[in-house]
């Protein structure tokens, strides 16, 4: 009995021995344990960098404020090494110096860029701050300082959908931007551009923001010249077409941005042919001259677009009428789609300004708009008959039973 | 109440009843709701050797334009044929061994995910069965 005691204490023992063993072994960060007991303005720091990816990977308050982590003791852990709160003019370079050494960089993550400094330094944000100012973005300014998550995440200030919120932070004050010569209102163009359309209403995390057009860490604006090939990167098939159009060599002798010219930028609007001669975006009266051949010709074409467009979406509405009515129209429908098809590829070919190739896309289209006609008149004629016959045979069923009540009630007054 | 005038109140009933409903259903046709057509879920692409490798075939899948491709190593694959993102009708480019929307010029490869271009998301895949020598495309349940 004695025995079986003496060995319940020694396992209750070395349990009790193992988990302080396993308690020592967990680095200490008493920055956290302090600064999340004082006021919100020293606490909110410490609460942000427990979802940190620096804090994730292992590193504490000493890897960027210097200090002992470990040390109980205000005066120990302020030691020598202790920086405090970086100066503006020091962030990039203490980031760099883990962020740009693949040494270091590659122990995280073996894939990881390394450039993001020297992408920096050739930046408009980085030149200002190599003369500097420190009122430009600073890496701290896009990824935030305690808080920072991978841009993968949805929370983190790079995710897609928060980037222009983050570039707007600077970009949206007006005082701010009127020191470096830059309007205000880009961010709130952007939002009301197709791109953000497709970003936010539909959810595609494939449409650009700032960043894609700009750069990130070596965020520029494009050049006039390279604009088009900005835009190519995602609408490869504008671009070759107005590169081989007649466009090209009087765009480049003028110094005028491609894609830009027609499109604008940042409230880039969805395309359509309103941007044609006499349209209501009339985009060609910026060079041409209303009397010219190709300004009739462009507005010939925009009459021929309309005229299709209207033809399509009379065509749609007829077969959805038609399907209600429960009549079997997938034909129609598959035919419906590729008239449509032949037509977004004639609108997506203004942009080689091939006339013949334009109208050759739209009189396919129209070809095929003639068959759905076929179809649709035979499918209407279908309705009705199943319409009319309906109709005529429930009238004959109440006549039926009109024509039974009243022989009933005849034969009820016969009977004596 | 007296046992006749019960008797025509129940014929009443009941006469109204049958009226209503022989009518509604009418009416319902007449006026029908909006409802979505049924989707076809399996339908003949083409016939064993119909297509060469490195080939692509567009054909109805119900409503909607599907592709059939017989890769250059001899495996069929189907998609969707309708482009991600203005829905044009996407073909298969020999050349590349990709498929590719004449509209934008948005390419997928032959697991329909995009490599380059505005489409937003992959095609639609469908699943492909030889029975005897045709072939079917259907969509995969679930």
């Amino acid at each position: 009995m004695k025995r079986n005691l003496n060995q319940t204490l020694g396992l209750i023992l070395c349990f009790f021995i193992s988990i302080n063993w396993l308690f020592s072994q967990t680095k200490k960060n008493t920055c956290l344990d302090c600064h999340l007991q004082l006021e919100e303005k020293l606490a909110s720091p410490a609460q942000a960098f427990k979802i940190d990816i620096h804090a994730n990977y292992g590193f504490d308050c000493s890897a960027c404020h210097g200090g002992n982590s470990e040390k109980e003791e205000l005066e120990e852990a302020k030691d020598k090494s202790f920086k405090g709160i970086p100066s503006r003019q020091d962030i990039p370079k203490l980031c760099a110096s883990c962020h740009s050494d693949p040494n270091i960089m590659r122990r995280y993550n073996p894939n990881i860029r390394v450039d993001q400094f020297d992408l920096y330094l050739t930046s408009h944000h980085g030149r200002a701050w190599t003369k500097g100012d420190t009122k430009v973005a600073l890496c701290t300014d896009c990824h935030g300082a305690h808080g920072i998550q991978s841009a993968s995440m949805p929370q983190s200030l790079t995710f897609a959908w928060n980037i222009a919120a983050t570039c707007g932070r600077c970009h949206s004050d007006n005082n701010l931007m009127k020191n470096y010569g830059l309007p205000g209102q880009q961010e709130e163009d952007f939002r009301a551009s197709v791109h953000a359309q497709a970003l936010y209403e539909k959810k595609d995390l494939s449409a650009p923001t700032c960043n894609d057009c700009h750069g990130n860490h070596g965020a520029t604006p494009p050049e006039v010249a390279s604009v088009a090939n900005v835009c190519r990167q995602c609408h490869p098939s504008p671009a070759s077409l107005f590169s081989r159009s007649p466009h090209k060599a009087a765009f480049d002798e003028a110094g005028i941005a491609e894609c830009q010219a027609c499109h604008g930028h940042h409230r880039i609007e969805p395309p359509d042919y309103e941007l044609l001669p006499k349209g209501k975006k009339d985009v060609c009266l910026q060079c041409h001259n209303e009397n010219s051949r190709s300004y009739e010709e462009g507005s010939n074409l925009r009459e021929k677009f309309m005229a299709l467009d209207a033809q399509l979406e009379k065509v749609s509405f007829k077969i959805e009428k038609i399907a209600q009515q429960g009549i079997e129209i997938s034909e129609a429908r598959f035919l419906s789609q590729q008239a449509q098809s032949e037509f977004l590829e004639a609108r997506n070919l203004i942009h080689s300004l091939s006339l013949a190739e334009i109208e050759k896309k739209i009189k396919e289209s129209q070809a095929i708009i003639e068959k759905l006609s076929t179809l649709i008149t035979e499918a209407e004629r279908e309705a009705r008959l199943r319409k009319t016959g309906l109709i005529v045979a429930t009238l004959f069923l109440f006549l039926l039973a009109l024509a039974l009540w009243l022989k009933a009630r005849q034969l009820r007054r016969k009977r004596p | 109440m007296k046992r006749r005038k019960f008797f025509d109140f129940l014929l009443g009933g009941a006469a109204l009843g049958t009226f209503i409903s022989l009518f509604y259903p009418v009416l319902r046709y007449l006026i029908p709701p909006p409802s979505k057509e049924e989707e076809v879920q399996r339908t003949k692409a083409a016939s064993v050797g119909e297509l060469t490798p490195n080939t692509g075939k567009i054909f109805r899948f119900g409503s909607i334009p599907a592709l059939l491709v017989f890769t250059a190593d001899g495996t069929y694959k189907a998609f969707s044929a309708i482009c991600t993102h203005l829905t044009c009708t996407v073909g298969f480019d020999s050349q590349t061994q990709t498929i590719l929307c004449p509209c934008h010029n948005g390419r997928f490869d032959l697991e329909g995910r995009v490599i380059s271009g505005p489409p937003p998301r992959p095609l639609d895949p469908l699943e492909v069965e030889i029975s005897g020598e045709e072939i079917f495309v259907y969509r995969k349940r679930g």
